[in-house]
């Protein structure tokens, strides 16, 4: 008993901190552009099938931890020039529009990579004790990863050039164009980050996952619910959410199945939004 | 325009299998009720401004309302029927006193987490509710005079019967947008503190809506279980919530007919495409974007964009012609 308890909360974690970078990326686009993107679930899909193709192709699966972010940017921010960029943040249209996305990328995945999940094996085999249970160690890896990616976004928040334009086009739009920030180019590598984010967790959570053309679908949701959980806009906060979520359903998983544990994360979503709809760390932070 | 439309309505069960076959009959009667679905998105987003993604919650309690009416409780036609649109509505007020005191993202997100809320626990009710898989039922016949039955089974019946109540609905709606409540959801839309400031309780405003559009999401929902004969949990899910937001917006928010031509639109796409190219979806989705760019206001705020403006030319090209007449 203790050991599966043990053993459904850590994968809850592991878990929660994928869907962090996932999340993180979609608060990104939120936040910046004002874009309410249901296709985001589709770009971690397509991070996963990245990952699967290029390990197919190079028999190398750490090249596709390259690959999928790298093409991820790439679509985004064609995405962002095409699609986006037309309907000027209005956010009831951006819903239409990222719902037609979601539809093309989910097809595009069916014709190339085809409709039958598969399964991807972990570059890392093998089970490493940890408290009493033997425990695999990809996981653990794919969680220090995930750590890594999200320190490093943070820093590039912090520190780079145009993390500091994102930041101050978010901030003020108006006097940063005054100050000379290229908006318009902000906001196109902005869709491409988020998308990169996105993709990166597909990549990193395709071993543990299932490669699949309508995987983005649950994730969604979730991704949702630590953005607003979190606190609108609230970097530091999604990525909390996200991990306590997945931690707590974690630990209900293991004492009900798994839709219980789905409806009691549900339920609580419910309560934050209507007792601290500004979000559960708002205070806490800045 | 709408004389046209309503003979055409009209004529469907005999003019479409004389030009093509039964199948489009069936076809425009699905058409007509998921375009009272997506006026159910319509009249809270087009009139009240309030974005829910979670209509099929209601579109669900109206499908289970019926079905479990009949199958498992035994009850006729019309009880069950409204069985189903009465769970609606009540499901819609329950929710709604929580759900309309947010706005905006945050009334978008609550709906959402309703809705997944009971699709989770319909999928796990699986012997209740069937799950994914649904339950099916026979359906009871809808009047009964002496010796003649009329049922669903045949399908000019069925199709007038859902015409019938589609048309009611839109009625009703119709009746509520020009009454002074509708006068309330506007002024609420366009500018939520000014409402209040002029008196309005936008609270309970906001609530009468939320469960009129459960009413009309339960009467599509029960409508489609009659149709269907069966009900699944697979309707409650977010993504048929979102595609009554995308063919309400496409057709035209805040307009009558707007989610009708959205409707009506994706679903002949879907029917045409679907048999010759089993990747429709690249279509339907190309579509969307290219209708929201090109379209932003729907395809009937297109229209009536384009008939202001004619209207517009003709008014400026009018009085030197009246000039002209009037000199000798």
């Amino acid at each position: 008993m203790r050991d599966t308890v043990l053993l459904l909360a850590m994968n809850g974690l592991i878990w929660g901190l994928i869907i962090a970078l996932i999340a993180l990326g979609l608060s990104v686009i939120f936040g910046l552009l004002d874009i309410i993107n249901i296709a985001h679930g589709d770009f971690f899909m397509v991070g996963t099938v990245l990952a699967w193709f290029s390990l197919s192709a190079t028999g190398n699966f750490w090249i596709g931890f390259i690959v999928a972010p790298v093409i991820g940017f790439v679509i985004g921010a064609i995405i962002q020039r095409l699609v986006i960029q037309p309907i000027h943040g209005a956010a009831a249209l951006s819903i239409v529009a990222t719902f037609g996305l979601s539809l093309i990328l989910q097809e595009t995945v069916r014709i190339t990579f085809g409709a039958t999940p598969r399964r991807m094996l972990a570059p890392i085999q093998g089970t490493v004790p940890l408290f009493g249970i033997d425990y695999e160690i990809y996981r653990l890896f794919a969680a220090g990863i995930a750590l890594v990616a999200l320190a490093g976004f943070f820093l590039f928040l912090q520190h780079t050039k145009l993390g500091i334009w994102m930041r101050a086009v978010r901030h003020d739009r108006e006097t940063a164009v005054a100050m000379g920030i290229p908006a318009q180019r902000v906001y196109v590598m902005t869709f491409g980050v988020g998308f990169a984010l996105a993709a990166f967790g597909g990549a990193v959570a395709a071993p543990i996952t299932t490669v699949d053309f309508r995987g983005g679908v649950d994730v969604l949701p979730f991704c949702f619910m630590a953005v607003i959980i979190g606190g609108l806009g609230n970097l530091a906060g999604t990525v909390a959410a996200a991990v306590l979520l997945a931690f707590l359903e974690g630990l209900v998983q293991s004492v009900a199945d798994p839709t219980v544990a789905r409806i009691s994360s549900l339920v609580l979503m419910s309560a934050v939004l209507l007792l601290r709809p500004q979000g559960l760390f708002k205070g806490f932070t800045r | 325009m709408a004389v046209s439309a309503a003979t055409f309505l009209i004529s469907v069960p005999w003019l479409i299998p004389a030009l093509t076959d039964n199948f489009w009959v069936s076809v425009i009667t699905e058409i007509l009720i998921w375009s009272l679905f997506a006026a159910s998105a319509n009249l809270l987003f087009g009139y009240v401004g309030l974005l829910s993604f979670g209509q099929a919650l209601y579109f669900g309690f109206g499908m289970y309302g019926v079905a479990l009416g009949i199958d498992h409780l035994g009850l006729s036609f019309w009880p069950a029927f409204g069985l189903g649109i009465v769970s609606a509505i009540a499901m819609a007020l329950v929710s709604g006193v929580f759900a309309v005191r947010l706005s905006w993202h945050y009334f978008a997100i609550i709906t959402v987490v309703f809705s997944l809320i009971f699709y989770f626990l319909a999928v796990s009710m699986k012997p209740l509710t069937g799950g994914d898989d649904g339950i099916n039922f026979s359906l009871p016949p809808v009047f009964r005079f002496g010796g003649s039955i009329w049922s669903l089974t045949d399908p000019t019946f069925q199709y007038f019967f859902v015409l019938a109540v589609v048309s009611l609905c839109f009625f009703l709606m119709y009746r509520v947008i020009n009454s002074p409540l509708g006068k309330g959801f506007l002024a609420i839309r366009d500018n939520d503190l000014r409402a209040s400031l002029i008196g309005l309780n936008v609270y309970v405003l906001r609530l009468i809506a939320f469960v009129m559009a459960g009413f009309l999401a339960g009467v599509s929902g029960a409508l489609f279980a009659f149709f269907g004969r069966y009900a699944s949990a697979s309707y409650m899910f977010y993504q048929v919530s979102g595609e009554a937001v995308v063919w309400t917006i496409v057709g035209g928010a805040g307009t009558m007919f707007g989610p009708l031509v959205g409707t009506t639109l994706f679903i002949v796409i879907r029917e045409i495409v679907s048999s010759h190219w089993e990747h429709h979806s690249l279509i339907v989705g190309l579509l969307a974007i290219l209708a929201v760019i090109f379209a932003p206001k729907g395809i009937v705020g297109l229209w009536n964009g384009w008939m202001t403006r004619l209207g517009e030319r003709d008014a400026a090209s009018a009085p030197p012609r009246l000039t002209l007449q009037a000199e000798p």
